[in-house]
């Protein structure tokens, strides 16, 4: 239903010339002239959900820019979502930093490997980590898989490694993650989801 | 130090309710502590005197809203209709008006035409109080129905502000309790009009909470943010400021209708009200008319001349 009419004004420079300021008696003319020693800037604010924990409080990050153009976009706040039925603007002290961890020098940005008894991390590629885990995970497996218990049942276990996946990931992230590491028969499996 | 410097001890903050509160009706001193607004605004303003004059108005208003008389309000049926219907309860455009306002109209015009103020001013409200009542109901129903581009833009402050008063009046006298949210998000559940600004809460368990402030009787009304309140698309809104302050005023713009209505964010200043920090920033929605946006509401105080586009 549409209530009332609704009219869409430009309040433009130009028209206060005939707006209700001038008829009125009162010059706009300062008002025009100081327009046009500003400029607009532009930010935007995006729905999102902190990262951290299971709780899942929803976040308004607000950053630079309209993330359209060349332009690079840096979130510089970022406040719980007060409409949000989880946490209602509120955050706890981590999800409150989570500016300066966006931010933070000391983030963790590519994979790295630190060799056993080494004191050194050395930056390895995501393809290289990716092999790595695979093989190290395939060698354990094909070493320690329990395919029948003692009394000759079929139990097709892997027990000597676990799994731990993310806190933040979605419903069918979870599904997915859950389809391929149980079909391998592993059985320490959990995701960072607890408080 | 000031108040809004304070620290607050834990026990002192409010926690966030269960439920968000959807509305806050006008309090009946709504015109003085808008009066105030504009005395604080005015000085060093470059438009000081439009916005003194606005605070005498206002000082009119509330004269008018403190010796307004007890008048009929709607029935339990009606309000039980309108729930129903999903129509706000005090519909500017359809409900019949109380001959009440033009008495209200009457005060706030003598008070103007023997204020001190430019002359033009003078004129505007004497030409109004011998005006014949049918053109005076007529131009109220210009104003109620959206089409306030058909008033003439002097006349245009002193007819609605008189209108003000009467909604505002009806609204306390039937109190919260008697509204119900409406489907459509954008427009006040109270009286069915657009919102002149939005206002986005800083303390207590309204913290963080976008609420839209009517045009015409001042209701807060809550919207979630980042929504357009014209079309209420939640995609790409953009938020702008004039470069060089604090962002305590941004206009909400959206790429689907191209309009934008500003914001006042209270955490940044806490002193900011609707109608006059509107009038107060003219300046940011000069340059985003420059930019080809249009406003999603209208302040009931600027007939802003040059073109006006329907929809």
């Amino acid at each position: 239903m549409k209530v009332t009419r609704r009219q869409f004004f430009k309040i433009s420079a130009g028209g206060l010339g005939s707006s209700s300021i001038a008829m009125l008696g009162f010059s706009p003319g300062e008002a025009q002239a100081e327009v046009r020693t500003f400029k607009l800037a532009r930010s935007t604010e995006t729905r999102n959900t902190c990262p951290y924990c299971s709780v899942s409080c929803g976040l308004i990050m607000h950053s630079l820019g309209d993330r359209a153009k060349n332009a690079e976009s840096a979130i510089f706040h970022i406040e719980g979502d007060p409409d949000h039925p989880v946490n209602r603007g509120t955050l706890c002290p981590k999800g409150a930093g989570l500016v300066d961890f966006i931010h933070s020098e000391n983030r963790l940005k590519y994979p790295e490997y630190r060799a056993p008894g080494s004191r050194e991390w050395k930056r390895i590629s995501w393809d290289e980590a990716f092999t790595r885990v695979a093989r190290l995970m395939k060698d354990d497996r094909d070493k320690n898989f329990i395919a029948k218990n003692a009394a000759g049942v079929t139990v097709n276990r892997w027990v000597t490694t676990g799994f731990l996946a993310a806190s933040a990931s979605s419903n069918e992230s979870g599904y997915i993650t859950h389809k391929a590491i149980r079909s391998l028969g592993a059985l320490a499996f959990d995701n960072q989801a607890r408080v | 130090m000031s108040n809004e410097d304070q620290m607050l001890e834990p026990g002192q903050i409010e926690p966030p309710a269960g439920e968000i509160r959807f509305l806050f009706l006008a309090e009946r001193d709504l015109f003085a502590r808008r009066a105030e607004r504009f005395r604080l605004l005015a000085p060093g303003h470059p438009l000081a005197d439009y916005l003194s004059f606005l605070a005498l108005l206002a000082d009119a208003q509330q004269e008018a809203l403190d010796s307004f008389p007890i008048l009929p309000l709607p029935t339990l049926e009606e309000r039980a209709l309108c729930r129903d219907r999903d129509m706000p309860l005090l519909d500017a455009r359809l409900r019949h008006r109380d001959r009440a306002w033009l008495e209200g109209l009457g005060l706030i015009l003598r008070r103007m035409a023997g204020a001190e103020v430019p002359a033009a001013a003078r004129e505007a409200a004497a030409g109004l109080l011998t005006c014949a009542e049918c053109r005076l109901e007529d131009l109220a129903d210009k104003i109620l129905a959206g089409d306030q581009a058909a008033v003439p833009p002097p006349e245009l402050p002193f007819v609605a502000a008189a209108l003000q008063v009467y909604w505002v009046h009806m609204a306390t006298a039937l109190g919260e309790h008697a509204f119900a949210r409406l489907e459509a998000g954008g427009v006040c559940p109270v009286c069915g009009s657009a919102p002149a600004s939005g206002i986005v809460h800083a303390n207590g368990s309204k913290q963080g909470l976008r609420y839209l402030s009517c045009s015409l009787c001042a209701t807060q009304w809550h919207m979630v943010r980042l929504k357009c309140s014209s079309c209420e698309a939640t995609e790409g809104i953009g938020y702008y400021s004039l470069e060089g302050t604090n962002g305590a005023v941004k206009a909400e713009s959206c790429p689907d209708c191209n309009a934008y209505l500003k914001l006042l964010y209270l955490e940044k200043d806490g002193r900011m009200e609707a109608t006059a920090d509107d009038l107060a920033t003219l300046a940011l929605d000069m340059l985003m008319a420059e930019e080809g946006k249009v406003r999603g509401g209208p302040n009931l105080f600027l007939h802003p001349g040059g073109e006006v586009e329907e929809a």
